[in-house]
C-alpha cells in the first residue's frame, strides 16, 4: 500500500498455519495451460503457487500455476480449467484471475512479514507477492511452496514486464494486431472523427456549420503533432476565455487525491477495513477526491451558463489543452447535448474530445512506465463526474454505471488502440508501414467501442439502462420551428468548446488571438470574480427550480451531500461490501421484471388487436428471478463470498435456498391484490 | 386561541435559506393549529403551512434594516426564516408561538380538537385496526412455552407496560411479581418476538437493581424460564445495549447489570449505544451541518463525521444485526435491556424483528411493530418528542433513529419493503404532529387516563387511505426475502437527505425514479385491465376484429416499450405528489388540505372508504401469512 509503510509490519501477513494444514484440495497434478490470445506469448511460469481467496487471516485459497505472458499475468487453478464455474458477467479477454500488464498498479513482496515495493532489479525473492491492480483488485500469492528457480523467474518476470519502462512498439497491441487481423467493422455507430466527413457531419448535426467550417489544415501534421489532420476552424469572434490551469486543481492535485482515495479501497486485510469505522468520513474528506469532482462539475456548470444564458462562446485554455480542457468540454457537452447521453453519442464524444483531441493516454495512464511524473487519472476523473450525473438522473442516460465501470477497466486492456496512444499523430506514425521496421503494416487495431470483443450479448445487456427515457422522434414540422432554435443554442458552444484544444497548434494565429483577448477581455473576466459566481448561482438555482427535461440541459446537484462515492467501481471486489438480495442491482432486476411484464402485456394487446407480428420480448436472462443476487453483481464472484462474520456469531447460512426464491404467482397477487 | 394576539401580519418576508433568490413577500397568519404564510409576490399563490406542534424552537434574531427576523426550527427539519417589519408584531408572534408550540395541558394538543368528520363507529373501528393479540397468534402464541397473561391488568406489575404481556408459562405469578421488584420501574422480562422456526425468543426488560452484589431468586427463575422456553439452546444471551461504563456507573445507584455468576447459562454482552443526551447533541450537530449554506465536500464530510450521527445509527443497526443473528444462526434466545428499557431496547428489538420477519416489512406489519414495541411497551413519546412544555433534557430523537435505520435498510434492500420513504416520513411527521392519539402520553395507562381512545383518532386508517402514494413499486412481495443481512460497514450508511434536508427543494433530484415507477405500475395495471377487457370481448366477436371494437387504436403502434418513454407520457397526468417535498409540507393540514391532495391523486383510483381499507388489510394479512416450510 502506498504511503503506509507502517502497516506493512502487521503480523496479519504471517501464516501461522501453513496452507497445507487447512486447504482441502491437493496441489493440481493435471496440466493447466493458459488460454492465449493471438500474438500472446508465454514468458515465464511457476507451479504450486498458493493464491489466497482473501487476506482475512483464514489462509483459505487454492494452489495453481502463476504465469506471465506479454499480455497478462494469470493464475491458473483447477477451477479455471473446468468451465462449470463460469461467472455470469464474463469478460472474454480478461479472466477473473487475469491481470493485464497495464492493469498492474504496484507489486509488493513480503519478506519476513515485511512488505516491500518491488520495482526493478531484485536481490532477494519474497515469500509472498501482493499485486495491486488499477481496477482495484488485490491478489495475494504465496510462493513458499514454489521451487526457488521458478520463484526467481516468475517474480523478476512479472516485475520486469509490468513495472519497467517499455517501448511503445513492445505493447501487446502490436503483436495482437499483426497476429489477429481485424476484419470486423467495429464502429458501432460511434463516430471516430478520423475523417473530414465525420467533422462535417458533426457540424451539420450541431448546426455549427453556419459559422464554422471543417478544413484540412493539418495534413501531414505540419501544424501540430498533437492533433489530427482534420480540424474545424473557429472564426475570430469575441469569446470568454477561461484559463483552466488557474481555476481548477492541477494534474498533480488530481493524481495525489486519487492516489489517496484509492487506498481506502485497496484492502490488504479485512481487519484494517473494519478499523476504518470511526473515521470513514474524515478519511474520505482527507483524500480531497470528492471535492475535486465537485469543482470540475461546478466549472462545467459555469461554462454551460456562459453558453446557455449569456450566449457567449467560451475558449478554454490550458497549457496543452489536452487534459482539463477535455474533462470540462466533455462534461459541458454531456450536460447540454442529450446525444452525448446515448451510448453512441458518449463514445463519439470521447473519440472527439479525447482520442483525436490528443489526450495523452499513454502518459497519463503510465502505460509504458517511462516516468511516474506524467501520470494523472484525468480520464477516470471524467468518468467519475459523469457517474455523478448518471446516478442523479438515471432516466437521462442510455448507459448504466456498469458501462462506465467496464469502460474504466478497458483503459488497461491493450488490445484496443483507443487508449494506447498519446495522439492521433502518434497512432498514424506507428501504424503505417514506413516507420515500422519489424513489421509490415499498416495495422488495423480494434476499437474499444466494439463491446462484442469483450462481452457476450447477454452481458452487454447490462450496459444499457432500462430506465432510459428515449428521445421522442419529433414531427418534421416541429423540427423546423422549435428544434432548430434549440439546437443552435446548443450547437455553437459545442463546436466552440471543441475548438478549444487549439491553443497549442495554431501557434501564430492563436497566439495572436490570445494576445488580443488577454488585453481586452480576460482581464475583465478574471478580475470580476464575484460577478460570474453570482450569476452562476442564479443560473443553477433557477434551473433547479424548474421541472427537468431529460433531453435538455442537465445540471448536476453539487452540494456536499450530493457528491457520492462510486460504490460499484470502488467496492466491487470487497466481499465485506456485499449484500445478498440488496444494492442497486436489486432495483435494476426488479425494474427489468416490470419492464418485461409491460412488454408482454403490450404484445398480448397487439395480438388481440390485429394479430400483429409477435415481438421478441427482450430480457436479460441473468437477472430473472434474482431476488437473491449479490449487490456486487455483475462483479461478485462465487469464491469471493465473505466468510467473516460481522459480530461474533456464526456465519449466516447461504441464502440461495431454492425455496426462498420468488414465486411469480405470489408476486402477481402482491402487485395487484389491493390496488383496486 | 387565547394565546393569539395578532392573527395576521402583513409585509412579512420569507427568506429562502437554500437559494439566493429574492425573498418572498407576503402575509403571515396564526390559526389555532397552524402558522400559515401566504406568498403574495409569487405568480401562483404559494402557501407555507407550519403546524404549531412541529415547531421545535422559535428565535428572535437581532433587528436588521429589513425588519425583525424570526427563525423557526421544526421537528421535521423544516427551517423557516421570516423577517417581520414591525418589532412589536414580531414579538407578539414570537410569544404566541412559544405557547402554541408547547401547550402545558394535554387537552390542548391538536388531537383533541382534530375532527375529520368521521362517524363514531368508524373512529372506533380505526382504533381496533391493530390488535397485538393477532400478532402473537401469528408467532404461535399461546403455545407450550409462552402465554399471554393479564397479570398486569391493574398495572400492579408495571405501570408503564400494557395490561396484557407475554411471559413464559413456567414463570408463575410469584416469579413475575418478585422479578418486577428487582427490575427498574418494574419492567420485567417479557416477550418481544418469537422466531417460530426454532423457538428462539427476543425478550426485553429494564436493568436489574443489582447494585454491587444484590440478587433476586425470582428474577433468576424468570431468566431460567425464558431460557428453558427454548429447549434447542443450552444458553441465552443477555444484552445490555449501553456502553459498559454507563452500566457500571449505574451500579453505584443500586442498578446495574446481570452478574453472569448468578444466572445459569447466560452469556452477557454490552453493545455500546449511547444515551439520549448524547443522541440529542449529535442530532443538534447534524442539524447545523444540514443548515450550512451550499456546503463544500469538506464542510459536509467533516461535519457529518463530527456529528457522530451515522456512527450512532450504525451502533443501533449493529445491535439489531447481533440479535437477529443470535436468534437465527445460534438459535439462542436473547434478553435485551438498557436502563429503563424504553429507548435503546425499543430500537434494537424492533429492528431485529424487522430483520427476521418479512411481515414487519409490509404496511400492516410495520404498524403492528410500532404499536407493539414502541407504543404499547411505553416509549415515552410525549417526553422524547417534547409534545408538552416540559424538561428539554427528556427530548431525544430515539424514534427518529429507528425510522432512519429502517430507511438505511431500504437503501440496502430496495425490493424488500412494501412501503416507500414517504411512508416513513409521514409517520415521523405524525409522531410530532399530535394530530392523532397514537403517540400521545408516555404509556398505555396514561393514554387510558387521557381518554385517547374515546376522544381522538388513530393514525393508521388515515395512512392506509393514502397507501397508493406510500407504496414501494420495487417491492418483490412477501415471500421473496426472509431474513435480511444488512451491511454495517461505515460506508454502507448514507446521509438521509430526504429527511434532514427534506424542505430544501434544491437538494433533491427533480423527478425521482420512485414517481416514475409508481406511474409505471399504474400504467401496467391499466394495460392489464385493457387486456382482460379485450379478452372478455373476444367471445362475442366473430372473424377479424373490427377496428372500432378496439378502444385504444393507438396502443398497437406505440413504441415498443411504452414504460420507457413515460416521462413524456406522464407529465400530463402527474402521479401523486410529484413535486418532491412540496406536498409533503402541507401534509399536516389533514382536514382541509387532505381533500385537495386526494383530488390530485391518480384519477383512476377510487376513493377509499375506510371499511375498504380494513377489508384490504384483512385479505392482506391472509395472503401475508409466512409460508414457512
Amino acid at each position: 500500500m502506498l504511503g503506509s509503510g507502517a502497516k506493512a509490519a502487521k503480523p496479519s501477513f504471517v501464516s501461522y498455519i501453513s496452507p497445507e494444514e487447512i486447504h482441502i484440495k491437493e496441489p493440481i497434478e493435471k496440466e493447466v495451460n493458459p488460454r492465449l490470445l493471438p500474438g500472446e506469448l508465454l514468458l515465464c511460469e511457476a507451479n504450486t503457487v498458493y493464491k489466497y481467496i482473501q487476506e482475512d487471516g483464514s489462509n483459505r485459497g487454492t494452489y495453481g500455476k502463476l504465469v506471465c505472458t506479454n499480455f497478462k499475468i494469470a493464475f491458473l487453478d483447477e477451477d479455471s480449467a473446468s468451465d462449470d464455474n463460469e461467472p455470469q458477467f464474463k469478460n472474454k479477454i480478461v479472466g477473473e484471475n487475469d491481470i493485464t500488464l497495464q492493469c498492474v498498479d504496484q507489486i509488493y513482496g513480503v519478506y519476513d512479514e515485511k512488505k516491500k515495493l518491488l520495482t526493478g532489479q531484485l536481490r532477494k525473492y519474497p515469500e509472498k507477492l501482493i499485486i495491486y491492480c488499477k481496477d482495484l483488485r488485490v491478489f495475494h500469492f504465496c510462493l513458499r511452496y514454489t521451487k526457488e528457480e521458478e520463484v526467481k523467474r516468475i517474480v523478476s518476470g512479472i516485475v520486469h514486464h509490468s513495472q519497467t519502462p517499455k517501448l511503445l512498439k513492445r505493447l501487446f497491441l502490436f503483436s495482437y494486431a499483426s497476429a489477429a487481423p481485424n476484419n470486423t467493422d467495429g464502429r458501432n455507430q460511434t463516430v471516430m472523427f478520423d475523417t473530414l466527413e465525420d467533422w462535417r457531419d458533426e457540424l451539420e448535426r450541431t448546426k455549427g456549420n453556419v459559422k464554422y467550417k471543417a478544413v484540412v489544415t493539418n495534413e501531414g501534421y505540419r501544424v501540430s503533432e498533437k492533433i489530427y489532420k482534420t480540424i474545424s476552424k473557429p472564426p475570430y469572434e469575441l469569446l470568454k476565455t477561461d484559463d483552466l490551469s488557474s481555476s481548477l486543481p492541477s494534474l498533480q492535485d488530481i493524481q495525489t487525491a486519487y492516489t489517496r482515495f484509492k487506498q481506502l479501497f485497496l484492502i490488504d486485510n479485512s481487519t484494517d477495513f473494519w478499523a476504518t469505522d470511526v473515521k470513514w468520513f474524515s478519511l474520505l474528506e482527507s483524500t480531497n477526491w470528492l471535492e475535486i469532482i465537485r469543482r470540475f462539475l461546478k466549472k462545467a456548470i459555469e461554462v454551460a451558463e456562459c453558453l446557455e444564458r449569456q450566449h457567449t462562446n467560451v475558449l478554454l485554455i490550458e497549457e496543452s489543452a489536452t487534459d482539463l480542457c477535455c474533462v470540462i468540454s466533455s462534461l459541458v457537452q454531456v450536460m447540454m447535448d442529450s446525444y452525448s447521453r446515448t451510448k453512441s453519442g458518449f463514445q463519439s464524444l470521447i473519440q472527439k474530445e479525447w482520442v483525436t483531441g490528443g489526450h495523452g493516454f499513454l502518459d497519463r495512464c503510465n502505460h509504458l512506465h517511462k516516468t511516474d511524473k506524467e501520470e494523472a487519472p484525468v480520464f477516470l476523473l471524467l468518468l467519475n463526474c459523469v457517474w455523478q450525473l448518471v446516478q442523479q438522473y438515471p432516466p437521462a442516460f442510455e448507459f448504466t454505471e456498469t458501462y462506465l465501470t467496464v469502460l474504466s477497466d478497458s483503459l488497461y486492456v491493450p488490445i484496443f488502440s483507443t487508449f494506447f496512444f498519446n495522439s492521433q499523430h502518434q497512432k498514424d506514425t506507428n501504424t503505417t508501414g514506413e516507420s515500422l521496421k519489424i513489421q509490415s503494416g499498416p495495422f488495423k487495431f480494434l476499437t474499444v467501442w466494439d463491446w462484442s470483443v469483450q462481452f457476450e450479448p447477454k452481458a452487454q445487456a447490462l450496459l444499457s439502462n432500462p430506465l432510459y427515457a428515449e428521445k421522442p422522434k419529433p414531427d418534421k414540422s416541429q423540427r423546423k420551428t422549435t428544434r432548430f432554435k434549440h439546437q443552435r443554442q446548443l450547437s455553437l458552444p459545442l463546436t466552440q468548446t471543441k475548438s478549444s484544444p487549439k491553443r497549442g497548434f495554431f501557434r501564430e494565429e492563436t497566439d495572436h488571438l490570445i494576445k488580443n483577448l488577454l488585453g481586452k477581455r480576460i482581464g475583465k473576466f478574471i478580475n470580476s470574480s464575484d460577478e460570474p459566481h453570482n450569476s452562476f448561482r442564479e443560473f443553477y438555482d433557477s434551473w433547479h427550480s424548474k421541472p427537468v427535461d431529460y433531453h435538455g440541459l442537465l445540471l448536476p446537484c453539487i452540494d456536499g451531500p450530493e457528491i457520492k462515492v462510486w460504490a460499484q467501481r470502488y467496492l466491487r471486489w470487497i466481499p465485506e461490501a456485499q449484500l445478498h438480495g440488496g444494492g442497486t442491482i436489486a432495483t435494476a432486476a426488479k425494474i427489468l421484471d416490470l419492464m418485461e411484464e409491460v412488454q408482454s402485456l403490450q404484445v398480448k394487446m397487439d395480438e388481440e388487436h390485429s394479430q400483429a407480428i409477435s415481438r421478441d420480448v427482450q430480457a436479460v436472462p441473468m437477472l430473472r428471478n434474482s431476488a437473491r443476487l449479490s449487490s456486487l453483481f455483475p462483479f461478485a464472484l462465487h469464491q469471493r463470498q465473505s466468510i467473516k462474520p460481522a459480530l461474533p456469531t456464526s456465519t449466516w447460512k447461504d441464502l440461495e435456498d431454492e425455496d426462498d426464491l420468488v414465486k411469480r404467482d405470489d408476486e402477481f397477487v402482491d402487485l395487484t391484490g389491493d390496488m383496486l | 386561541m387565547e394565546h393569539i394576539t395578532t392573527p395576521k401580519v402583513e409585509n412579512v418576508k420569507l427568506l429562502d435559506r437554500y437559494t439566493n433568490r429574492k425573498a418572498a413577500n407576503g402575509t403571515l397568519y396564526l390559526t389555532a393549529t397552524h402558522l400559515i404564510y401566504v406568498d403574495a409576490s409569487a405568480e401562483v399563490r404559494k402557501e407555507t403551512w407550519i403546524l404549531h406542534h412541529h415547531i421545535a424552537t422559535v428565535e428572535k434574531l437581532p433587528l436588521t434594516t429589513a425588519g425583525c427576523p424570526l427563525l423557526i426550527h421544526c421537528k421535521n427539519f423544516h427551517v423557516a426564516h421570516f423577517v417581520i417589519g414591525q418589532e412589536r408584531d414580531c414579538h407578539e408572534v414570537y410569544t404566541s408561538l412559544l405557547k402554541l408550540s408547547q401547550p402545558v395541558k394535554p387537552e390542548d394538543l391538536y388531537a383533541f380538537s382534530y375532527n375529520p368528520k368521521m362517524s363514531k363507529d368508524n373512529r372506533e373501528i380505526g382504533w381496533k385496526l391493530i390488535d397485538l393479540k393477532v400478532d402473537y397468534q401469528r408467532m404461535g402464541i399461546p403455545n407450550d412455552y409462552w402465554e399471554i397473561t393479564d397479570a398486569n391488568k391493574d398495572y400492579e406489575v408495571c405501570n408503564t407496560y400494557p395490561p396484557e404481556i407475554v411471559v413464559p408459562r413456567a414463570a408463575n405469578k410469584a416469579t413475575v411479581i418478585g422479578s418486577s421488584r428487582f427490575r427498574s420501574r418494574g419492567r420485567i422480562p417479557v416477550l418481544s418476538y418469537l422466531y417460530k422456526e426454532n423457538n428462539a425468543a427476543i425478550c426485553r426488560c429494564s436493568q436489574p437493581l443489582s447494585g454491587f452484589s444484590a440478587r433476586c431468586l425470582e428474577d433468576e427463575q424468570m431468566l431460567q424460564a425464558i431460557r428453558e422456553a427454548n429447549p434447542g439452546s443450552p444458553f441465552m444471551y443477555v444484552v445490555d445495549t449501553r456502553p459498559k461504563l454507563n452500566a457500571i456507573a449505574n451500579r453505584a445507584a443500586g442498578k446495574g447489570y446481570e452478574n453472569e455468576d448468578n444466572y445459569d447459562n447466560i452469556r452477557f454482552k454490552f453493545i455500546g449505544i449511547e444515551n439520549i443526551h448524547v443522541m440529542r447533541n449529535s442530532l443538534q450537530k447534524l442539524r447545523e451541518v444540514c443548515e450550512t449554506k451550499s456546503p463544500s465536500m469538506s464542510d459536509f464530510l467533516t461535519g457529518l463525521e463530527n456529528s457522530g450521527w451515522l456512527r450512532h445509527i450504525k451502533a443501533v443497526m449493529d445491535a439489531g444485526v447481533f440479535l437477529a443473528k443470535a436468534v437465527k444462526d445460534e438459535k439462542a434466545s436473547v434478553l435485551v435491556h438498557c436502563s429503563d428499557g424504553w429507548d435503546r431496547t425499543a430500537q434494537v428489538c424492533s429492528l431485529a424483528s424487522l430483520l427476521l420477519d418479512p411481515f414487519y416489512r409490509t404496511f400492516k406489519g410495520f404498524m403492528v411493530l410500532i404499536e407493539k414495541e414502541w407504543i404499547a411497551m411505553g416509549h415515552k413519546f410525549s417526553h422524547r418528542c417534547g409534545h408538552l412544555d416540559g424538561d428539554p433534557k427528556e427530548v431525544s430523537p430515539v424514534f427518529t433513529q429507528f425510522i432512519e435505520c429502517v430507511w438505511q435498510l431500504m437503501q440496502q434492500f430496495p425490493c424488500t419493503f412494501e412501503f416507500n420513504e414517504r411512508f416513513l416520513l409521514e409517520i415521523h411527521d405524525h409522531v410530532y404532529s399530535c394530530q392523532f392519539g397514537n403517540f400521545l402520553g408516555t404509556c398505555h395507562k396514561e393514554r387510558e387516563d387521557l381518554k385517547i381512545f374515546e376522544k381522538t383518532h388513530s393514525l393508521w386508517p388515515f395512512l392506509l387511505q393514502k397507501k397508493q402514494e406510500f407504496r414501494n413499486p420495487l417491492y418483490r412481495g412477501f415471500t421473496a426475502y426472509k431474513e435480511l443481512q444488512p451491511n454495517t460497514l461505515p460506508f454502507s450508511f448514507q446521509f438521509w437527505c430526504g429527511m434532514y434536508n427534506r424542505f430544501d427543494k434544491g437538494m433533491h433530484p427533480k423527478q425521482c425514479v420512485l414517481d416514475h415507477l409508481l406511474s409505471c405500475m399504474s400504467q401496467k395495471m391499466k394495460l392489464e385491465d385493457n387486456a382482460s377487457e379485450l379478452e372478455n370481448k373476444l367471445p362475442f366477436l366473430d372473424g377479424p376484429l373490427p377496428t372500432e371494437a378496439c378502444s385504444f387504436p393507438k396502443m398497437g403502434s406505440a413504441s415498443k416499450t411504452p414504460m420507457l418513454n413515460t416521462p413524456q407520457d406522464y407529465e400530463g397526468e402527474p402521479p401523486p405528489v410529484l413535486t418532491n417535498g412540496t406536498a409533503v409540507g402541507d401534509v399536516e393540514v389533514m382536514s382541509d388540505v387532505d381533500q385537495k391532495n386526494k383530488e390530485n391523486l391518480s384519477k383512476h383510483q377510487d376513493p377509499h372508504d375506510l371499511k375498504d381499507a380494513f377489508g384490504v388489510l384483512d385479505s392482506e394479512a391472509k395472503d401475508g401469512k409466512p409460508q414457512h416450510p
